[in-house]
């Protein structure tokens, strides 16, 4: 295989292994942890028969039994039911309501940083208002989380939770996402970064003063650069909507993620785990897919050239 | 808030009048409840929504406290005392509209005494109930393991629907039936990851006037406390004492006492060397200035009338027929008498610091971290205290998985003193909080106390056959445990709720909060 296929049939490999590995660390780490797994799951004081329990959640013959089952389960879209966070409540339904909205959010939260990603290209957006957006950036989520949870408690009161509410609160929560902890700056910078020194290339300024335009040109060779940029900041940007989702009490999956840790409900926690992992294989599949194409685009001979 | 926002809302709440025959009750609760089916319940969040969503077979009158029931016509002791049959109340539906009957109550009876149900709940039922006999459609027998000299008290639990878990007695803790239960209380609740939703149900036992309620996680203090005003929503259940000056100042709110039926305490590690001797126990209790404690914790004023902490000399509430008014109730410190004790006891006094065989004592003291929000820094006031009294002391808070798992489990022995409180419902059973721990005995005593005395008069409440007896050996209990002191006994402290004036007749029933919600009313 050339090299060139190298990095993105790696990313292609690790996309298909992330939502396996995941969920096997986790049920490591369980059996890891001092102490019987279903006493920790629900100790006695909360449930008596623990070794019942541990029959019914497949936790009494090791952790390879209890993973294949989860696995096999999650493979056919069945989580169990919720042990503790939500007594009883199938865990699929509860990442069926959480998917759309971390989806939702980060995908607000990345539209905002993809539109000034392309004015920071296109050198629309001015370089002056850096300092601006670097100012921003040095607020952490959470505060802005904080503020705007407090806002929509105090100005909807019993509505919080309302259709309405919850736009509102899904609106707030991208823009802290956004806007925070240098999400927004560091795209700015990064790709007016990349962009400029690629548009000092000589081929990009033989280009121009061929009258071409510099990002047919340009834009080629730096996309993979860009798309592990955005994917990074993708990245950032998931981690980042655990502790906008939890601060705003947003319905998402890092709620549930914090929510199922809280309560000790590793069922949950597996599920929303395997939840990201999954986002986060979607994410490397898509950067691969850009790198290949990319590459299948650059190494494509001109129309009329003869090999 | 904003005069368009508060338009929006108006406008909002004339039309939801205009379509609705009745409107939506929002609280605040402390927290979500863990699970709506009272096996599995573990806070007093879940102890007052599972009081809305279902029946308890019996339960005190918050008027008249006395012994009452929705559900039952008549009862009679059977087989010697040792069962009860219940004749129940014909036309009561389950909110999914199946009949309620004595299948039912059986069927919880089964379900507690099936090893397969994980709970704790049942697994401490199992010592009172022998079984349960379906007798006609309303007539059922309820079977004791001994003769109680109060049998229908130990009938407080709230019965199940025998077809929702389709006669299987073994109740699991993620059975869906724990998040969205089928009752037959005058609501019906579903529990969402952010609130519970209750709608009425008529039925033959219960006709609430309140069509909607809402239930949300309580947020800032601050911010409950705004929203309430804002009328946000109509009612927060446990209101901070920092706040509750601002709302008692507000005409549109009211403060109500609730009382938790919980009383305060200091237990004492008696088996460390130097707080073996009771007269060392004694003598830290005579150092406490409960008075002081109050009101630097609490904010209670010495003149203040009907002031929300009462104090107590013993394991009771004043309020409950076993506590015993001939024990004194210490109010001031009394530091020479404390000091003689000290001497007495061989500590002595080096650089006005206390010393046992040679060695400085210093107490390590903890709390269970939530209870300083009720009782804001109770902790370092105690820890003052004993330091102005000659003790070194080293302060820590106590996470609720650390003190269930460490501290009622009775592993606690790194600590000398801890600060806590105990709830009770309908029985005021402290058996398993002084007993020695054997057996399945004395399995909440958290320092692992031990006297024989105590022990025997535990015993004779466990055998009394009337209630005479019962109280008398639970006066004497209090009397020996006052001068034991294997706790320092603080004060009933009653919490207190705030509702919007707009809500009346919302009497709150001691610990459980909503049983008689059918009175209550809600007119915006």
């Amino acid at each position: 295989m050339s090299s060139r296929w190298l990095r993105p049939m790696v990313r292609l490999g690790a996309a298909l292994l992330l939502p396996f590995i995941v969920p096997a660390l986790i049920t490591a780490l369980i059996w890891a942890l001092p102490g019987d797994p279903a006493a920790i799951i629900c100790p006695p004081e909360l449930c008596s028969g623990t070794e019942a329990l541990a029959e019914r959640w497949n936790l009494d013959k090791g952790p390879w039994h209890f993973f294949s089952h989860w696995i096999g389960g999650a493979i056919d879209g069945d989580f169990g039911n919720s042990w503790r966070l939500q007594q009883g409540v199938p865990v699929a339904e509860m990442l069926v309501e959480s998917v759309p909205n971390t989806a939702a959010l980060v995908s607000l939260g990345l539209l905002l940083l993809i539109l000034a990603a392309t004015g920071a290209a296109t050198r629309w957006l001015p370089a002056k208002l850096d300092p601006v957006l670097q100012g921003l950036g040095l607020v952490p989520s959470v505060v802005m989380a904080l503020v705007a949870a407090a806002a929509l408690t105090i100005g909807y009161g019993v509505d919080q939770y309302s259709d309405e509410a919850n736009l509102v609160r899904l609106g707030l929560g991208a823009l802290a996402l956004g806007l925070a902890d240098a999400a927004l700056s560091g795209t700015v910078t990064g790709v007016r970064g990349l962009m400029e020194s690629e548009r000092q290339q000589r081929y990009v300024q033989m280009a121009i003063l061929r009258g071409e335009g510099v990002l047919a040109n340009a834009l080629p060779n730096t996309l993979p650069a860009l798309a592990g940029q955005m994917r990074a900041r993708t990245l950032h940007l998931l981690s980042g909507a655990v502790v906008v989702e939890v601060v705003l009490q947003i319905n998402g999956l890092g709620d549930l993620l914090w929510g199922g840790t809280l309560a000790q409900d590793f069922g949950v926690v597996l599920a929303a785990s395997f939840g990201f992992a999954v986002l986060s294989a979607v994410l490397l599949l898509l950067q691969a897919l850009i790198e290949i194409g990319t590459e299948l685009h650059v190494r494509r001979s001109p129309a009329g050239v003869v090999p | 808030m904003p005069p368009t926002r508060r338009m929006q809302i108006a406008l909002a709440g004339a039309i939801a009048t205009l379509v609705s025959t009745g409107a939506t009750l929002a609280f605040y609760e402390e927290s979500l409840p863990t699970s709506m089916n009272p096996l599995y319940a573990q806070s007093m969040v879940d102890n007052r929504v599972h009081e809305l969503v279902l029946d308890r077979l019996y339960y005190h009158s918050p008027i008249t406290n006395e012994l009452t029931s929705n559900v039952t016509n008549q009862w009679a002791l059977a087989e010697g005392g040792k069962a009860v049959r219940l004749t129940l109340k014909k036309g009561i539906r389950w909110h999914d509209g199946k009949s309620f009957g004595a299948k039912d109550v059986c069927y919880t009876v089964k379900a507690m005494l099936d090893e397969g149900t994980t709970s704790p709940i049942a697994q401490k039922q199992r010592a009172v109930f022998a079984g349960c006999e379906v007798e006609k459609d309303l007539v059922a027998l309820v079977r004791f393991t001994k003769i109680f000299h109060n049998p229908r008290e130990r009938l407080g639990f709230q019965v199940l629907p025998e077809h929702i878990f389709e006669g299987d007695t073994a109740i699991p803790p993620d059975h869906p039936f724990n998040t969205r239960p089928v009752g037959s209380g005058p609501m019906k609740g579903s529990m969402g990851r952010r609130g519970v939703a209750f709608e009425q149900v008529d039925n033959a036992h219960h006709e609430a006037d309140i069509d909607k309620m809402i239930l949300q996680e309580a947020q800032d203090p601050l911010v409950q406390v705004r929203t309430l005003q804002n009328n946000g929503v109509q009612g927060i259940i446990a209101v901070p004492p920092p706040y509750r000056p601002e709302v008692a100042a507000s005409d549109e709110l009211a403060l109500k006492s609730y009382d938790l039926r919980s009383w305060w305490f200091v237990a004492v590690n008696s088996t460390k060397p130097y707080l073996k001797d009771a007269r060392v126990r004694q003598a830290l209790n005579m150092l406490i200035n409960r008075n002081e404690l109050r009101q630097l914790s609490i904010g209670v004023k010495p003149d203040e009338q009907n002031p929300p902490c009462e104090f107590i000399s013993g394991p009771f509430v004043q309020s409950s027929p076993y506590y015993n008014r001939a024990v004194e109730i210490s109010g001031n410190s009394d530091r020479a008498a404390a000091f003689k004790l000290l001497g007495a006891a061989g500590l002595k006094q080096v650089g006005g610091r206390w010393q046992y065989r040679g060695q400085p004592i210093s107490l390590r003291i903890g709390i269970k971290a939530p209870l300083e929000i009720e009782a804001p820094d109770l902790l370092s006031q105690i820890g003052n205290q004993l330091s102005a009294g000659g003790f070194d002391r080293q302060e820590f808070k106590i996470s609720v998985d650390e003190w269930n798992t460490k501290v009622l489990t009775g592993q606690a022995d790194d600590f000398d003193l801890l600060v806590g409180k105990w709830s009770f419902g309908l029985v005021e059973d402290v058996n398993p909080l002084f007993h020695s721990r054997t057996g399945d005995k004395g399995n909440l005593n958290i320092f692992n106390y031990s006297s024989k005395g105590v022990d025997g008069l535990l015993g004779e409440f466990n055998t009394a056959r009337t209630d005479t007896q019962a109280q008398d050996a639970y006066h004497a209990l209090h009397e020996m445990l006052a001068s034991e002191l294997p706790y320092l006994f603080l004060w009933k402290l009653d919490t207190k709720s705030a509702w919007r004036t707009e809500v009346r007749s919302n009497t709150i029933t001691p610990y459980y909060y909503w049983t008689v919600f059918d009175a209550w009313k809600y007119e915006p």
